[in-house]
């Protein structure tokens, strides 16, 4: 009963992948401890009671057919797909075509220029924990090449009230040992020749926006 | 022709973020339908035949099938169940699985409970957990969270429509002052004081043009809806049901980014729509919802609605998606207080998700839950004055919303 492996050449659909080069850049103190209760709290009239639960948990992100991307931008490069039916490219990247009439046809990889133009365009003041700091936050959304899509990233090299409809953009990349292979790993700068336009109204508002903000974020530990 | 789908009941705990006394979503579930059984005494729990749960996320709920939980706790074992999900229009989803297993035929009682417990993690974790939710891959850090996105989408509309940031600030007073006699609101049991648009212009900056007062809040609560048959709706409510008329669920991209040119939207509504700025979703679902109800002409059909006003931006984008105004008349739109409880059609008199509160399982059921207390005349018993009674209304419009507009329903009710 049973013991015997079977050495049968499985059917596998496609190549495994094996991985040899393998980077952590995970804080001191992170540890996967599972799950914990780690403390509790009583109203002061002892009728309720709150519990604390703890999990710290490391998620392997398996990218799969979108890796060229996420392994392009370790090399400074931004690759896009592009059908080779209706000729409609993309960054984010599509592995499949969304046009219904290509009936999910196979995309292919084209490099990107490393030139983009704003879509749209906002200063963030408030973020989610870990960005609070980084805060106020320039975001665009833009259009990178012929892309059909618009991608979201940040925008420096620039006061923030001076962000414009429009404008042209160059990719900026972190320098090589600072990569991680993750989005934020380029930014987007104004193009060499481009300058601000004139001050106004809306950007007085904006400035009186975001004052406030430089001076919390001073305060912040 | 499929059978027509009715409410008859529901109820929401008191929305908060923190201690509410509410704090167990299985206790919460339970007192949301005895408050609807004092509503409605004929009402008896053996009726219920399915019941739908509508949460969000496991990252505030911190139990896997949380539903289960609150299924037995309720007695209703052997009553078929399952959850639905689909982020900030979670509660809209679930109303229309609901009136889906009504007009099939299957079922004739459908319980719909919500819940979300947003306080169980801190407002900033609670915002990045949200941001799950986006494309992580190409947008998680990247600003970091929804109301940037929803900025950044909001800054090319308002400048395409010529509506300014004191426009859309008036309805970030309306709907917080809309909740004030409101007692379950997170603002009627928080700040709870009248605020005016300059109150909005003074708040802190969130992401441009979006102020803290432009924003919703994280909520915990829970709220229970009551689907059904009319033959079953004619026996336990005979003078108080409304009906669902018309509905519309439909879909966009994950990715804002991702809807300057998408082929689905080119082929229904032409080249440039939705792009970045209006949402496709809100005007799909309502063109289904408003064919269904027989509606042509909603500004003047539609007597007040309870939609999902995550942002005052967003309330105006919606405005628009729904056909009340176009690009042209907008701003005045606006500028009229047309949506204000004194205006031609009166919108989130219950205070919305900025008054009321956005615990995000529950939220799609409360708007539902304020739009069926008009139509049947409970507003008097359920607010603490008749300020926010649309009086005589016939017809309400409930609206569903998640991610950047990435799902959206629609409803039609009316007075039986
Ligand atoms: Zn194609």
């Amino acid at each position: 009963m049973g013991g015997e492996t079977i050495t049968r050449k499985k059917k596998k659909f496609a190549k495994e992948p094996n991985f040899t080069e393998k980077k952590t850049y995970r804080p001191e103190g992170v540890k996967e401890t599972g799950l914990a209760f780690i403390g509790h709290e009583i109203s002061e009239d002892g009728n309720t009671m709150n519990q604390f639960l703890h999990y710290d948990q490391l998620y392997t992100i398996r990218h799969g057919w979108n890796s060229k991307f996420f392994k392009g931008l370790l090399e400074g490069k931004i690759w896009g797909t592009k059908c080779p039916k209706c000729g409609d490219t993309w960054v984010p990247v599509r592995t499949h075509c969304w046009n219904l009439d290509c009936n999910l046809e196979k995309t292919e990889w084209v490099e990107m220029p490393l030139t983009a133009k704003v879509h749209t365009w906002t200063i963030a003041g408030w973020s989610g924990r870990s960005s609070l700091k980084r805060l106020p936050i320039v975001l665009v959304y833009a259009v990178i090449g012929d892309s059909k899509v618009a991608i979201a990233n940040e925008l420096h090299g620039i006061d923030s009230w001076d962000a414009e409809f429009g404008m042209p953009l160059k990719i900026v990349f972190k320098p090589k040992g600072e990569r991680s292979g993750i989005i934020t790993d380029f930014h987007f700068e104004p193009t060499n020749d481009w300058k601000p336009s004139p001050t106004n109204e809306e950007k007085e508002r904006i400035k009186q926006l975001v004052e406030p903000v430089y001076e919390w974020v001073k305060t912040l530990k | 022709m499929p059978r027509k789908v009715c409410i008859v009941g529901g109820a929401t705990t008191p929305f908060d973020y923190g201690p509410t006394g509410f704090e167990s979503i299985e206790g919460g579930a339970a007192e949301c339908i005895k408050e609807t059984q004092k509503d409605i005494p004929d009402f008896s729990m053996r009726d219920l035949d399915l019941m739908i749960y509508s949460h969000f996320s496991v990252h505030f709920g911190h139990q896997l099938c949380s539903e289960w939980i609150i299924h037995d706790h309720l007695g209703l074992v052997g009553v078929p169940h399952y959850r639905v999900e689909n982020g900030g229009n979670t509660g809209g989803s679930a109303l229309y699985a609901a009136s889906l297993a009504v007009m099939s035929g299957h079922h004739d009682a459908v319980g719909v409970v919500g819940w979300e417990t947003m306080d169980s993690v801190s407002q900033s974790q609670g915002s990045e957990f949200i941001a799950l939710a986006s494309d992580i891959r190409y947008e998680l850090l990247v600003g970091g969270i929804y109301p940037i996105y929803y900025a950044a989408m909001a800054n090319k509309w308002m400048k395409d429509n010529n509506v300014s940031e004191e426009d859309v600030a008036t309805i970030g007073a309306k709907n917080r002052n809309n909740a004030m006699d409101n007692p379950k609101a997170q603002w009627y049991r928080n700040e709870h004081k009248y605020i005016t648009a300059d109150d909005v212009m003074n708040s802190r900056l969130i992401s441009y043009p979006i102020k803290k007062y432009d924003c919703c809040l994280m909520s915990r609560g829970v709220a229970f809806v009551l689907v059904c048959s009319e033959e079953y709706a004619k026996k336990i409510n005979p003078d108080g049901y409304v009906t669902i008329d018309g509905m519309g669920l439909s879909s966009c991209t994950i990715r804002a980014g991702d809807r300057l040119n998408f082929p689905g939207w080119t082929e229904r509504y032409g080249k440039g729509y939705p792009g970045m700025t209006e949402f496709g979703a809100c005007r799909n679902a309502a063109d289904q919802a408003y064919k269904m109800a027989g509606i042509k002409n909603p500004r003047k059909e539609i007597d007040f609605g309870e939609i999902h006003d995550a942002f005052s931006t967003s309330e105006a984008q919606i405005y628009k998606a729904l056909y009340l105004a176009d690009e042209n008349n907008i701003a005045q739109f606006l500028r009229d207080e047309s949506t204000h409880m004194h205006g031609e059609i009166p919108m989130n008199p219950g205070g919305g998700l900025m008054g009321y509160g956005h615990p995000v399982g529950a939220t799609g059921l409360m708007s539902t839950i304020e739009c069926f207390y008009q139509l049947s005349d409970m507003i008097p018993k359920k607010h603490l004055s008749r300020k926010t009674e649309v009086a005589d209304a016939e017809c309400g419009i409930v609206n569903s919303h998640a991610g950047t507009g990435t799902s959206i329903s629609n409803f039609i009710l009316r007075r039986c």
